[in-house]
Protein backbone atom coordinates (compact mmCIF):
# COMPACT_ATOMS: atom_id res chain seq x y z
CA UNK A 1 0.00 0.00 0.00
CA UNK A 2 2.26 2.14 0.78
CA UNK A 3 5.00 1.75 -1.76
CA UNK A 4 1.64 2.13 -4.18
CA UNK A 5 1.91 5.94 -2.45
CA UNK A 6 5.22 6.33 -3.25
CA UNK A 7 5.05 4.82 -6.55
CA UNK A 8 2.44 7.55 -6.85
CA UNK A 9 4.34 10.53 -5.88
CA UNK A 10 7.39 9.03 -7.68
CA UNK A 11 5.47 9.56 -10.79
CA UNK A 12 3.26 12.94 -9.64
CA UNK A 13 7.18 14.31 -9.25
CA UNK A 14 8.02 13.24 -12.51
CA UNK A 15 4.69 14.55 -14.22
CA UNK A 16 6.03 17.84 -12.59
CA UNK A 17 9.36 17.83 -13.49
CA UNK A 18 8.30 16.84 -17.14
CA UNK A 19 5.58 19.85 -16.94
CA UNK A 20 8.33 22.21 -15.84
CA UNK A 21 10.82 21.56 -18.54
CA UNK A 22 7.69 21.69 -21.23
CA UNK A 23 6.02 24.69 -20.10
CA UNK A 24 8.67 26.70 -17.94
CA UNK A 25 10.45 29.35 -20.24
CA UNK A 26 12.26 31.70 -17.99
CA UNK A 27 11.69 35.41 -18.56
CA UNK A 28 15.00 36.82 -20.35
CA UNK A 29 16.69 39.67 -18.84
CA UNK A 30 16.22 42.60 -20.42
CA UNK A 31 20.09 43.78 -22.07
CA UNK A 32 20.72 47.34 -20.67
CA UNK A 33 22.97 49.08 -23.06
CA UNK A 34 26.16 49.23 -21.77
CA UNK A 35 25.57 52.51 -18.70
CA UNK A 36 27.76 54.81 -17.32
CA UNK A 37 29.87 57.18 -19.35
CA UNK A 38 28.11 55.95 -23.15
CA UNK A 39 24.62 57.50 -22.40
CA UNK A 40 25.66 60.99 -21.35
CA UNK A 41 23.74 62.76 -24.03
CA UNK A 42 24.89 66.40 -24.68
CA UNK A 43 24.04 69.34 -27.19
CA UNK A 44 25.27 68.41 -31.28
CA UNK A 45 25.35 70.33 -34.20
CA UNK A 46 23.94 68.62 -37.79
CA UNK A 47 22.98 69.33 -41.07
CA UNK A 48 19.38 69.60 -42.59
CA UNK A 49 17.87 70.68 -45.66
CA UNK A 50 17.55 74.63 -44.42
CA UNK A 51 21.13 74.74 -42.86
CA UNK A 52 22.48 73.72 -39.51
CA UNK A 53 20.23 72.58 -37.06
CA UNK A 54 21.55 72.37 -33.18
CA UNK A 55 20.17 70.49 -30.50
CA UNK A 56 20.47 73.69 -28.35
CA UNK A 57 18.03 75.40 -30.95
CA UNK A 58 15.33 73.34 -29.08
CA UNK A 59 15.41 74.33 -25.66
CA UNK A 60 12.02 74.22 -24.01
CA UNK A 61 10.81 71.48 -26.25
CA UNK A 62 10.75 67.57 -25.96
CA UNK A 63 13.08 66.08 -28.26
CA UNK A 64 12.61 63.20 -29.69
CA UNK A 65 15.72 61.57 -31.24
CA UNK A 66 15.74 58.65 -33.93
CA UNK A 67 19.20 57.67 -35.39
CA UNK A 68 18.30 55.61 -38.95
CA UNK A 69 19.11 56.32 -42.63
CA UNK A 70 16.32 56.01 -45.55
CA UNK A 71 17.31 53.25 -47.42
CA UNK A 72 16.20 51.56 -44.43
CA UNK A 73 13.71 48.58 -46.01
CA UNK A 74 11.71 48.22 -43.23
CA UNK A 75 12.58 49.10 -39.14
CA UNK A 76 13.04 52.90 -39.75
CA UNK A 77 9.35 53.38 -41.37
CA UNK A 78 8.13 50.93 -38.80
CA UNK A 79 9.23 53.11 -35.52
CA UNK A 80 8.49 56.70 -38.14
CA UNK A 81 5.26 55.78 -38.49
CA UNK A 82 4.58 54.74 -35.11
CA UNK A 83 5.79 57.92 -33.28
CA UNK A 84 4.35 60.17 -36.10
CA UNK A 85 0.83 58.38 -35.13
CA UNK A 86 1.46 58.99 -31.57
CA UNK A 87 2.56 63.15 -32.34
CA UNK A 88 -0.61 62.94 -34.32
CA UNK A 89 -2.57 61.83 -31.51
CA UNK A 90 -1.06 64.54 -28.86
CA UNK A 91 -3.40 68.28 -28.56
CA UNK A 92 -1.73 71.09 -30.30
CA UNK A 93 -0.55 72.87 -27.34
CA UNK A 94 1.32 69.42 -26.81
CA UNK A 95 2.66 69.04 -30.36
CA UNK A 96 4.15 72.85 -29.98
CA UNK A 97 6.07 71.60 -27.41
CA UNK A 98 7.56 68.62 -29.13
CA UNK A 99 10.46 68.61 -31.45
CA UNK A 100 11.56 65.81 -33.65
CA UNK A 101 14.92 64.97 -34.88
CA UNK A 102 15.85 61.59 -37.75
CA UNK A 103 19.67 61.66 -37.51
CA UNK A 104 20.42 59.77 -40.87
CA UNK A 105 23.54 57.64 -39.72
CA UNK A 106 24.11 56.89 -43.58
CA UNK A 107 25.48 60.38 -44.83
CA UNK A 108 27.01 58.97 -48.08
CA UNK A 109 23.86 58.07 -49.16
CA UNK A 110 21.01 60.56 -47.21
CA UNK A 111 21.82 64.46 -48.36
CA UNK A 112 19.88 66.83 -46.19
CA UNK A 113 17.41 67.17 -49.28
CA UNK A 114 16.44 63.68 -49.29
CA UNK A 115 16.09 63.47 -45.92
CA UNK A 116 13.43 66.11 -45.53
CA UNK A 117 11.53 64.59 -48.34
CA UNK A 118 11.71 61.54 -46.12
CA UNK A 119 11.28 62.93 -42.87
CA UNK A 120 8.48 64.90 -44.11
CA UNK A 121 6.37 61.84 -45.53
CA UNK A 122 6.04 60.95 -41.85
CA UNK A 123 5.08 63.89 -40.46
CA UNK A 124 5.62 67.38 -41.47
CA UNK A 125 7.21 68.74 -37.94
CA UNK A 126 10.14 65.84 -38.36
CA UNK A 127 13.71 67.54 -39.02
CA UNK A 128 15.64 65.37 -41.47
CA UNK A 129 19.60 65.75 -40.14
CA UNK A 130 22.82 63.96 -41.18
CA UNK A 131 26.74 65.22 -40.30
CA UNK A 132 30.46 63.93 -40.99
CA UNK A 133 31.06 60.54 -40.33
CA UNK A 134 33.16 61.42 -37.61
CA UNK A 135 30.37 63.89 -35.99
CA UNK A 136 27.94 60.72 -36.32
CA UNK A 137 30.18 58.51 -34.55
CA UNK A 138 31.24 60.92 -31.89
CA UNK A 139 27.40 61.83 -31.52
CA UNK A 140 26.18 57.90 -31.19
CA UNK A 141 28.98 57.38 -28.67
CA UNK A 142 27.30 59.65 -26.34
CA UNK A 143 24.08 58.66 -26.94
CA UNK A 144 24.42 54.65 -26.85
CA UNK A 145 23.56 53.99 -30.58
CA UNK A 146 24.77 51.47 -32.75
CA UNK A 147 25.47 51.65 -36.15
CA UNK A 148 27.19 49.74 -38.33
CA UNK A 149 27.24 48.90 -42.33
CA UNK A 150 26.22 45.32 -43.29
CA UNK A 151 27.08 44.02 -47.05
CA UNK A 152 24.22 42.90 -48.59
CA UNK A 153 24.45 42.11 -52.30
CA UNK A 154 20.99 42.91 -53.43
CA UNK A 155 20.30 46.04 -51.37
CA UNK A 156 20.52 49.24 -53.25
CA UNK A 157 23.84 50.63 -52.97
CA UNK A 158 25.63 47.13 -51.98
CA UNK A 159 24.76 47.38 -48.02
CA UNK A 160 22.50 48.25 -45.53
CA UNK A 161 23.01 49.91 -42.49
CA UNK A 162 22.06 47.77 -38.41
CA UNK A 163 20.99 50.20 -36.25
CA UNK A 164 19.81 50.48 -32.76
CA UNK A 165 16.02 51.50 -33.55
CA UNK A 166 14.84 53.20 -30.03
CA UNK A 167 14.03 56.70 -30.16
CA UNK A 168 15.36 59.01 -27.70
CA UNK A 169 14.05 61.68 -25.67
CA UNK A 170 15.69 64.89 -24.54
CA UNK A 171 14.31 67.15 -21.84
CA UNK A 172 13.24 70.80 -22.52
CA UNK A 173 17.04 71.35 -20.47
CA UNK A 174 18.90 69.13 -23.32
CA UNK A 175 19.49 66.45 -20.57
CA UNK A 176 18.73 62.79 -22.02
CA UNK A 177 15.77 61.39 -20.10
CA UNK A 178 15.34 57.93 -21.49
CA UNK A 179 14.24 56.17 -24.56
CA UNK A 180 10.75 55.41 -26.10
CA UNK A 181 11.64 51.61 -27.53
CA UNK A 182 11.23 50.37 -31.38
CA UNK A 183 7.96 49.28 -32.26
CA UNK A 184 6.17 51.25 -29.35
CA UNK A 185 2.14 51.33 -30.26
CA UNK A 186 1.36 54.99 -30.88
CA UNK A 187 -1.11 55.44 -28.08
CA UNK A 188 1.73 54.18 -26.06
CA UNK A 189 4.39 56.96 -27.54
CA UNK A 190 1.36 59.55 -26.32
CA UNK A 191 1.61 58.15 -22.76
CA UNK A 192 5.47 58.16 -22.93
CA UNK A 193 5.55 61.67 -24.73
CA UNK A 194 3.12 62.72 -22.22
CA UNK A 195 5.08 61.53 -19.17
CA UNK A 196 7.99 63.29 -20.21
CA UNK A 197 6.31 66.76 -21.40
CA UNK A 198 4.98 66.73 -17.44
CA UNK A 199 8.24 65.35 -15.84
CA UNK A 200 10.00 68.78 -14.58
CA UNK A 201 13.27 68.81 -15.62
CA UNK B 1 -21.02 -0.27 -60.70
CA UNK B 2 -21.38 0.54 -56.91
CA UNK B 3 -17.63 -0.47 -56.95
CA UNK B 4 -17.32 2.06 -59.02
CA UNK B 5 -19.37 5.19 -57.89
CA UNK B 6 -17.44 3.71 -54.31
CA UNK B 7 -13.55 4.22 -55.90
CA UNK B 8 -15.01 7.61 -57.11
CA UNK B 9 -15.76 8.95 -53.81
CA UNK B 10 -12.55 7.49 -52.63
CA UNK B 11 -10.88 9.00 -55.07
CA UNK B 12 -12.43 12.72 -54.51
CA UNK B 13 -11.43 12.55 -50.77
CA UNK B 14 -7.76 11.37 -51.52
CA UNK B 15 -7.66 14.58 -53.77
CA UNK B 16 -8.37 16.47 -50.55
CA UNK B 17 -5.85 14.69 -48.81
CA UNK B 18 -2.70 15.23 -51.38
CA UNK B 19 -4.08 18.50 -52.35
CA UNK B 20 -0.78 21.10 -52.81
CA UNK B 21 0.09 23.41 -50.33
CA UNK B 22 -1.37 26.21 -52.85
CA UNK B 23 -4.87 24.43 -52.08
CA UNK B 24 -4.59 24.05 -48.17
CA UNK B 25 -3.01 27.28 -47.75
CA UNK B 26 -5.03 30.62 -47.37
CA UNK B 27 -3.53 34.19 -47.26
CA UNK B 28 -5.20 36.81 -45.41
CA UNK B 29 -4.45 40.84 -45.18
CA UNK B 30 -2.21 41.26 -47.56
CA UNK B 31 -0.59 44.53 -47.61
CA UNK B 32 2.79 46.27 -48.80
CA UNK B 33 3.61 49.21 -47.51
CA UNK B 34 3.73 52.40 -49.40
CA UNK B 35 7.72 53.46 -49.31
CA UNK B 36 8.46 56.72 -48.37
CA UNK B 37 10.30 59.01 -51.04
CA UNK B 38 13.88 57.79 -51.61
CA UNK B 39 13.36 54.59 -49.57
CA UNK B 40 14.11 52.60 -52.61
CA UNK B 41 12.94 49.42 -50.77
CA UNK B 42 9.87 48.39 -48.94
CA UNK B 43 8.36 45.47 -46.99
CA UNK B 44 5.34 42.95 -47.85
CA UNK B 45 3.15 41.77 -44.85
CA UNK B 46 0.35 39.43 -44.52
CA UNK B 47 -0.70 36.27 -42.47
CA UNK B 48 -0.12 32.70 -44.19
CA UNK B 49 -2.37 29.77 -43.03
CA UNK B 50 -1.97 26.66 -43.53
CA UNK B 51 -5.48 24.66 -42.75
CA UNK B 52 -3.83 21.14 -44.48
CA UNK B 53 -2.37 18.02 -42.62
CA UNK B 54 1.43 18.81 -43.70
CA UNK B 55 3.89 21.56 -42.84
CA UNK B 56 4.49 23.81 -45.75
CA UNK B 57 7.64 25.71 -46.42
CA UNK B 58 7.81 29.23 -48.41
CA UNK B 59 10.40 28.87 -50.46
CA UNK B 60 10.40 31.92 -52.33
CA UNK B 61 8.20 34.71 -53.49
CA UNK B 62 8.53 37.22 -56.62
CA UNK B 63 6.44 40.12 -57.89
CA UNK B 64 6.84 42.36 -60.98
CA UNK B 65 7.13 45.77 -58.42
CA UNK B 66 10.56 45.45 -57.64
CA UNK B 67 13.66 44.38 -59.36
CA UNK B 68 14.49 41.82 -56.69
CA UNK B 69 11.96 39.68 -53.97
CA UNK B 70 13.52 38.49 -50.70
CA UNK B 71 12.04 36.05 -47.81
CA UNK B 72 13.42 38.20 -44.70
CA UNK B 73 13.21 38.68 -41.23
CA UNK B 74 14.73 40.55 -38.26
CA UNK B 75 16.94 39.74 -35.57
CA UNK B 76 16.86 41.98 -32.47
CA UNK B 77 20.12 41.84 -31.01
CA UNK B 78 20.73 43.76 -27.94
CA UNK B 79 18.15 46.63 -29.65
CA UNK B 80 19.70 46.42 -33.04
CA UNK B 81 17.54 45.47 -35.12
CA UNK B 82 19.22 43.45 -37.92
CA UNK B 83 17.36 42.46 -41.38
CA UNK B 84 18.26 39.27 -43.04
CA UNK B 85 17.17 37.17 -45.44
CA UNK B 86 16.32 33.60 -44.67
CA UNK B 87 15.70 30.73 -47.06
CA UNK B 88 12.38 29.70 -46.45
CA UNK B 89 9.46 30.48 -44.10
CA UNK B 90 7.46 27.30 -42.55
CA UNK B 91 3.79 27.05 -41.52
CA UNK B 92 3.18 24.09 -39.23
CA UNK B 93 0.18 22.00 -39.73
CA UNK B 94 -3.12 24.29 -39.10
CA UNK B 95 -1.02 27.14 -37.88
CA UNK B 96 -0.04 30.34 -39.32
CA UNK B 97 2.39 32.60 -39.90
CA UNK B 98 2.82 36.34 -39.69
CA UNK B 99 4.37 38.61 -41.64
CA UNK B 100 5.04 41.65 -40.09
CA UNK B 101 6.82 44.80 -39.55
CA UNK B 102 10.16 44.43 -37.81
CA UNK B 103 9.30 40.12 -38.27
CA UNK B 104 9.51 37.90 -40.96
CA UNK B 105 8.35 39.61 -44.23
CA UNK B 106 8.59 39.42 -48.14
CA UNK B 107 11.48 42.31 -48.92
CA UNK B 108 10.67 44.32 -52.34
CA UNK B 109 14.12 45.94 -53.30
CA UNK B 110 14.48 48.15 -55.98
CA UNK B 111 11.38 49.30 -56.85
CA UNK B 112 10.96 49.82 -60.41
CA UNK B 113 8.71 53.01 -59.98
CA UNK B 114 7.30 54.45 -57.26
CA UNK B 115 4.35 53.00 -55.97
CA UNK B 116 1.14 55.07 -55.00
CA UNK B 117 -1.49 53.98 -51.84
CA UNK B 118 -4.27 51.60 -53.23
CA UNK B 119 -2.36 50.10 -56.10
CA UNK B 120 -2.15 46.47 -55.97
CA UNK B 121 1.20 44.20 -56.31
CA UNK B 122 0.78 40.73 -56.87
CA UNK B 123 2.95 38.55 -55.07
CA UNK B 124 3.53 34.86 -56.49
CA UNK B 125 4.21 32.87 -53.21
CA UNK B 126 6.15 29.41 -53.96
CA UNK B 127 5.87 26.66 -52.03
CA UNK B 128 7.94 23.34 -51.03
CA UNK B 129 6.01 21.45 -53.07
CA UNK B 130 6.05 23.07 -56.00
CA UNK B 131 2.87 24.86 -56.22
CA UNK B 132 2.47 27.94 -55.85
CA UNK B 133 -0.08 31.13 -55.38
CA UNK B 134 -0.74 34.84 -56.29
CA UNK B 135 -1.77 36.84 -53.99
CA UNK B 136 -3.22 40.50 -54.25
CA UNK B 137 -0.98 42.64 -52.02
CA UNK B 138 -2.46 46.36 -51.72
CA UNK B 139 -0.61 49.17 -51.16
CA UNK B 140 -0.95 51.02 -48.03
CA UNK B 141 0.53 53.93 -46.50
CA UNK B 142 2.24 53.41 -43.14
CA UNK B 143 -0.11 54.67 -40.40
CA UNK B 144 -0.99 52.82 -37.56
CA UNK B 145 -0.25 49.27 -37.26
CA UNK B 146 -2.61 47.26 -39.85
CA UNK B 147 -4.67 44.29 -39.14
CA UNK B 148 -1.79 41.72 -38.92
CA UNK B 149 -0.89 42.91 -35.49
CA UNK B 150 -4.14 41.19 -34.23
CA UNK B 151 -2.98 37.97 -34.51
CA UNK B 152 -0.36 38.04 -32.50
CA UNK B 153 -1.96 36.81 -29.62
CA UNK B 154 -2.75 33.17 -31.35
CA UNK B 155 0.70 32.98 -32.84
CA UNK B 156 2.97 30.30 -31.15
CU1 LIG C 1 13.70 43.09 -45.32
Amino acid sequence: MSERILLGIAGLLAALVLGLALFWHPELPDRQLPKAATVAGGDFTLESASGPVSLQDFRGKLVLLYFGYTYCPDICPTSLSATSEGLRQLAPDELARVAMLFVSVDPERDTPGRLKEYAEFFHPQIIGATGTSQNLAEIAKRYGVFYARQKVETAGGGYVVDHTSDTYVVGTDGALLGKIAHATPPDQVVVAIRKYLNQKP
Amino acid sequence: MKHLSLLAVGLMFSAGVFAGAADTVSVQDAYVRLAPPNAPATGAFMVIKNNGEKDVKVLKADNSASKVTELHTHLNEAGVMKMRPVSAIEIKSKSEAVLKPGSLHIMLIDLKAPMKEGDVVPITLSFDDGSSKVIDAKVVRPTVAPAPMDHMSHKH
